[in-house]
């Protein structure tokens, strides 16, 4: 890494919009194309702060700041047209979270990165709908969280209740979600509202190692502890009355139950063990990196091939954890209200990827390319008419779930065509962290944060509640500035505010 | 069998700890662990792990687990011995370490066999913090004598 | 139970037969019982004197001859001749002969103006813009009443009518930018009717997935793999 004072280092950045800044080629070396980072007047202040920060004499810390990190991607080979920071960005293991970049499937020497992903593969969100209201819920609001929590296994070491063997697993991993559906877990209609319909059909579960398949097991159908949570919202606000018409949300008051979850330990391993081969197949190709982090491999080598494999298996993982959690929401709510959940109109809005790559057709300056997108913590985004979107949503653009942290709100957004010119059609993801955990549980009490939901009016079931100050809302980015943003750039489009009442997390 | 009662004994002898678990970074987490050899800032650096995961005062050592890892370079060894311990935790037989002895660290070949000893994690007996998700690489630091006072290791893990 | 549904079966083919006669114009249609054999043989034997008219008139005499223990034989016979494609089921076979009838008749009709203006009255009455061929205009109809006016519709139209919200699709960005407005518009219309193709598509794909869960689904959980709540 260059070491550079920070007035030197800020000549290499420069405003190109109100909402957008450009990294220049130099900031880091080897930069094959630019960077470029999306942020509003408070989200610039924190980018800054932390490069200055990475700027004093005698910095050492584990990441650079996400300044650094977008572009270090921008120097990786292959990289086509911009290296992309999304207002939720911070830093991460390699690439930062909430960067995107693609890839040239066409260049031989372009690569496919695992720390590109993020360690939980196609963690995602899910949103359902209900026919409830507010007035429904809120008599029996301590109840339904409780239903939530006893039908959702929670929190490190939890295990799934949904028997599975290892053959069930094995299928799962190939077939996605038309597992789910095959067993009856899930509604047909639900696929359609899912990206890939819920399976990613390259999947190859023989290239996932015995350990990843050992860890998955016994979690599937398990919700994971940190940022993962189930949330029983209200929606709060509607700005686009058509699109959200569209989804199934007619007025405010409306109950929504929104999923956060990933791919478990399974993904977890599948990444581990992914960048343990791709560090030989790095050394064996002479492939130059900035960060010994960006452990990457050349997309047609066999390294690469056969982490997209697994990888697409992580992520079948991850949309059958999700359904099993689907599965278990309706049957807390159908238990609770004596209802079913056909009658509670319980129709998955949309389930989302934000740690995946892909491969997608792109217009570059021009020209149509093939490309392998890159999206770790970004959502993507894809506008009205694009044909991968389910048909119900080709008029208003692709739904996309911005997930809040505990206590705060959670927003839906629309895809724009904007954003297919501006970001390869991605978008961002959620809050992104501000405060490391060490200094969130050093200035914060978990009884303060507790008890400030309590005031809040939202139910909260939590199998940590001693770490709830590592999730609280003042460790993260404000999510609405986050949003907002986006907004303003014009990458997605703000449909639906949703606000919590309960939430059961890990 | 005779060997793993001694082993218990010393064990039982020092149950001080020697790790923290700190440093700032957005994402995750940062393993810091000493010892007054190497072998023993590995083994408080397992040990820090499973205690960010859950309070080790509620765990009680009725079981023994034989782990086996191998690398490349002192790094890769450290890399692979905390990932096999966190998988021991997170498949099949799920144990939980409140202590870990290394049994046979080979700096030549960058071996290490290692006993864990703890019991199956019990939600309800065990309290839940926080997931490990993954081992990483980064910031990995590994410190000896000479150049440092005291063996000393970082390690970030993935949260 | 069997009984009941070849009973039902047949009360509905009379009352078929009986619209069709009607439309062919066989003045007796109220009053035709396809079960008495003289009501079957008279009708037969009108269908091919107004109709169909296979033979020579002074060979339809075996047929004439409603009478005669040898008519079956005649019937058959003269359902060989008009290459009737069903053997062995008389009720059938006379459906065929009335369709066939009903086929010989509009063939010679369809060109003339009588029957356009006729499609076109139908057509009025139904609220189906006019195309200039009428054949085009016929099949908006028939598409129509199909649909819409079929006995289960009518008896609970809401099952079968589509209420969705309206959308502003002529407001929301179509994708594409054309220089005439016109021509833009009807673009929008092609694309909101793709999408409804592609909606009929989807929906269908979903009930061949119900379908095969109520084969293969068996979903459940055992609370004793996992520890939930507290």
């Amino acid at each position: 890494m260059v070491v550079r004072q920070y007035q030197e280092e800020i000549k290499y950045l420069e405003k190109i919009t109100e909402t957008c800044w450009r990294i220049k080629k130099g900031f880091q070396p080897n930069m094959k194309v630019e960077g470029v980072f999306y942020v509003n007047n408070s989200l610039e202040r924190l980018m800054f702060d932390e490069l200055k920060n990475s700027c004093r004499p005698g910095a050492v810390g584990g990441f650079l700041p996400g300044m650094k990190q977008i572009a270090n991607v921008a120097a990786l080979p292959g990289i086509v047209w911009r290296s992309v920071g999304l207002p939720d960005v911070h830093s991460g293991y390699g690439f930062a979270i909430g960067n995107m970049a693609a890839f040239d499937m066409n260049d031989p020497k372009s690569i496919v990165s695992p720390g590109g992903v993020g360690f939980d593969i196609n963690c995602g969100v899910r949103l359902l709908r209900t026919n409830l209201f507010e007035e429904d819920v809120l008599p029996v609001k301590e109840q339904l969280a409780q239903s939530m929590f006893d039908h959702i296994p929670v929190g490190v070491g939890s295990k799934g209740i949904i028997p599975m063997n290892a053959r069930d697993l094995e299928e799962a991993l190939e077939m996605g979600m038309d597992w789910s559906l095959r067993e009856g877990y899930i509604w047909a209609e639900d696929k359609e509202h899912c990206e890939e319909y819920g399976r990613m059909l390259n999947a190859d579960s023989s290239k996932v190692s015995t350990r990843a398949k050992k860890r998955g097991l016994p979690q599937l159908g398990t919700l994971g502890a940190g940022n993962h949570y189930a949330e029983i919202q209200v929606v709060d606000e509607i700005y686009d009355k058509w699109a959200a018409c569209k989804m199934g949300i007619e007025e405010k008051g409306q109950i929504c139950v929104m999923i956060h979850s990933g791919s478990r330990g399974f993904g977890h391993q599948v990444a581990t063990d992914a960048l343990v081969q791709m560090e030989k197949a790095m050394k064996r190709d002479n492939i130059e990196t900035n960060d010994r982090q960006l452990a990457c491999a050349h997309i047609k080598s066999q390294e690469g091939q056969d982490y997209l494999k697994a990888m697409a298996a992580a992520a079948n993982f991850a949309w059958v954890n999700r359904s099993s959690m689907t599965f278990l929401s309706r049957q807390a709510f159908a238990k609770q209200f004596q209802q079913s959940p056909d009658d509670l109109d319980m129709h998955v809005i949309y389930d989302v990827s934000h740690n995946i790559a892909k491969i997608e057709e792109h217009m570059v300056e021009g020209k149509q390319k093939t490309l392998l997108v890159h999206r770790k913590g970004s959502t993507r985004a894809f506008p009205p008419h694009h044909p991968l979107i389910p048909v119900d949503y080709q008029l208003t653009g692709q739904p996309v779930l911005i997930g809040g942290t505990m206590g705060t709100c959670s927003y839906v957004l629309t895809g724009t065509e904007q954003a297919m010119k501006e970001t390869f059609g991605s978008t961002c993801h959620g809050a992104g962290r501000a405060l490391s955990r060490a200094k969130s549980r050093r200035n914060l009490d978990y009884t303060d944060v507790l008890e400030k939901l309590e005031r809040q009016g939202i139910s909260i079931r939590v199998a940590s509640p001693k770490l709830v100050m590592e999730e609280a809302p003042e460790s993260y980015k404000n999510v609405t500035d986050v949003v907002n943003t986006c907004h303003a750039a014009g990458i997605s489009r703000k449909c639906i505010k949703l606000r919590p009442i309960a939430v059961i997390k890990g | 069998m005779s060997f793993y009662i001694q082993l218990f004994k010393k064990i039982q002898t020092v149950m001080h700890t020697f790790y923290v678990l700190d440093l700032d970074h957005t994402a995750d987490v940062q393993l810091h662990a000493w010892g007054d050899t190497l072998e023993e800032a590995f083994e408080q650096c397992a040990v820090a792990m499973f205690g960010y995961m859950t309070d080790l005062e509620r765990v009680q050592m009725t079981q023994l687990h034989h782990i086996e890892a191998e690398g490349h370079d002192l790094e890769s060894l450290l890399f692979h011995f905390l990932d096999e311990l966190l998988f021991m935790f997170s498949a099949e037989p799920f144990i939980v370490a409140k202590k870990v002895k290394i049994t046979n660290f080979d700096r030549e070949n960058f071996k290490i066999s290692a006993t864990a000893l703890g019991e199956e994690f019990t939600i309800g007996k065990h309290t839940q913090n926080a997931e490990v998700k993954a081992i990483t690489y980064s910031a990995m630091q590994i410190l000896d004598r000479p150049e440092s006072e005291r063996p000393e290791l970082f390690v970030i893990v993935d949260i | 139970m069997y009984l009941n549904i070849a009973k039902l079966k047949c009360l509905k083919m009379s009352t078929m037969f009986k619209r069709r006669l009607q439309a062919l114009g066989y003045l007796e249609w109220k009053k035709v019982n396809i079960n008495d054999p003289q009501h079957f043989r008279k009708v037969v034997l009108w269908l091919e004197d107004q109709k169909i008219r296979q033979y020579d008139i002074q060979d339809r005499k075996d047929l004439r001859n409603i009478k005669s223990e040898y008519w079956p034989k005649a019937f058959a016979k003269y359902c060989m001749d008009v290459q009737c494609p069903i053997f062995d089921n008389d009720v059938d076979q006379l459906e065929w002969l009335i369709g066939c009838a009903i086929w010989l008749e509009t063939d010679n009709d369809i060109e003339n103006n009588q029957f356009q203006e006729g499609v076109y009255s139908v057509a009025k009455l139904l609220r189906i813009p006019q195309h200039p061929n009428h054949l085009v205009t016929l099949k908006a109809c028939s598409k129509l009443v199909q649909r819409r006016l079929n006995s289960e519709c009518l008896r609970n139209p809401n099952s079968k009518i589509v209420r969705g919200k309206p959308f502003p699709i002529m407001n929301c960005d179509p994708g594409f930018q054309l220089k005439k407005t016109a021509v833009e518009n009807a673009a929008k219309i092609l694309a909101l009717l793709y999408i409804q193709d592609i909606r009929n598509l989807q929906t269908k794909i979903n009930e061949v997935i119900v379908r095969v869960q109520n084969i293969t689904a068996n979903p459940k959980t055992d609370t004793k793999l996992g520890k939930v709540g507290k």
